[in-house]
């Protein structure tokens, strides 16, 4: 059965090439457009692994992370914040949050895929 | 820094034509502003998107193109328009950072022109680039000015939304030419450069 990988990001096209370079790989694949949705939505049916941005409205990226890793489903679930972000403070507080990784845009999508294969368990 | 060859714009002069503050933008480079400030910048084959908020008056700009492969050739669809994507993106989300709101916005996009510099199809894809992402994003483009083989050089007021274009038929010199290449020569410097990634 196909891994679920849960996409947030407020711009359509982010969620589209992300989400093409998942599907490609054989992944299951659910959007939402920024972090209320997505938690919402990462409640809806098991999730593999997410990958969040960080400036969204509603909520942000380090606001969803917390509170996913507050329900019990999402306490060891890989996060990936995929962002334009680079500064490290920043990073840290992704890091304080909860987030695995933090990956800075313009991404490679095969650089994205090495990394969803060293963070998701097989 | 975000990328070597994407930031913002550092060249500020006083127009006497304009009587207004002017930023200058090159290749790779983007302003956002909600003050009397004019964004500049001259174009070839790269293109400028002109985003404001037509309620708050933040506006902003960006120059630049997409990056081609190592062969010249344009690579995947995925590969070739990241550096686009990242330049719009980033883009939209300082102006959502300094007040603008996603549903307020409206676009108009300039240059794309076939320059004959070598590449002359960067200018046709930068333009259906800029306009797919434009339409992706649900942001209305409400006046372009793209294409044909000339330079022009516009004047953008983030407050209005107002854009002079001034079409350069004679370039009295190769200075475009020189600059919009050594930005896609960065550009894929950048396209081979390892990723900025951390596992904590």
């Amino acid at each position: 059965m196909s891994k679920t990988i849960l996409t947030v990001d407020d711009s359509a096209s982010i969620r589209q090439m992300v989400g093409f370079t998942l599907k490609q790989s054989g992944f299951t694949v659910v959007e939402a457009e920024d972090g209320a949705k997505g938690l919402v939505a990462a409640q809806k049916q098991p999730v593999d692994l997410v990958i969040t941005d960080l400036n969204m409205p509603n909520m942000n990226g380090l606001e969803l992370i917390s509170k996913l890793r507050e329900l019990p489903a999402f306490k060891f679930t890989p996060i990936l914040m995929l962002t334009t972000e680079s500064d490290d403070s920043k990073k840290m507080a992704g890091k304080e949050a909860g987030a695995t990784g933090w990956i800075v845009k313009p991404f490679n999508p095969e650089q994205l895929l090495k990394v969803i294969s060293r963070v998701l368990p097989s | 820094m975000m990328t070597e060859s994407y930031h913002k714009a550092k060249s500020r002069y006083f127009d006497p034509y304009l009587k207004r503050w002017t930023v200058k933008l090159l290749p790779g480079e983007y302003y956002v502003c909600r003050d009397e400030e004019v964004v500049a910048t001259t174009l070839g084959s790269c293109i400028s998107a002109c985003i404001w908020d037509v309620k708050t008056g933040i506006g902003g700009m960006n120059h630049f193109m997409l990056a081609q492969s190592e062969l010249g050739h344009w690579g995947e669809q995925t590969a070739s328009t990241r550096f686009g994507n990242f330049a719009m993106e980033y883009l939209i989300n300082e102006l959502l950072k300094q007040g603008a709101s996603r549903n307020n916005l409206r676009s108009k996009i300039f240059g794309g022109a076939s320059m004959n510099t070598g590449g002359e199809k960067i200018g046709g894809a930068n333009i259906n680039f800029a306009i797919s992402y434009l339409q992706t994003e649900k942001i209305p483009l409400l006046a372009s000015d793209t294409g044909s083989d000339y330079a022009r050089k516009i004047y953008f007021d983030p407050n209005t939304g107002e854009v002079k274009v001034k079409s350069i038929m004679d370039l009295p010199n190769d200075t475009i030419a020189q600059r919009e290449k050594k930005y896609a020569r960065d550009l894929e410097k950048e396209n081979n450069k390892e990723e900025d990634v951390v596992l904590f």
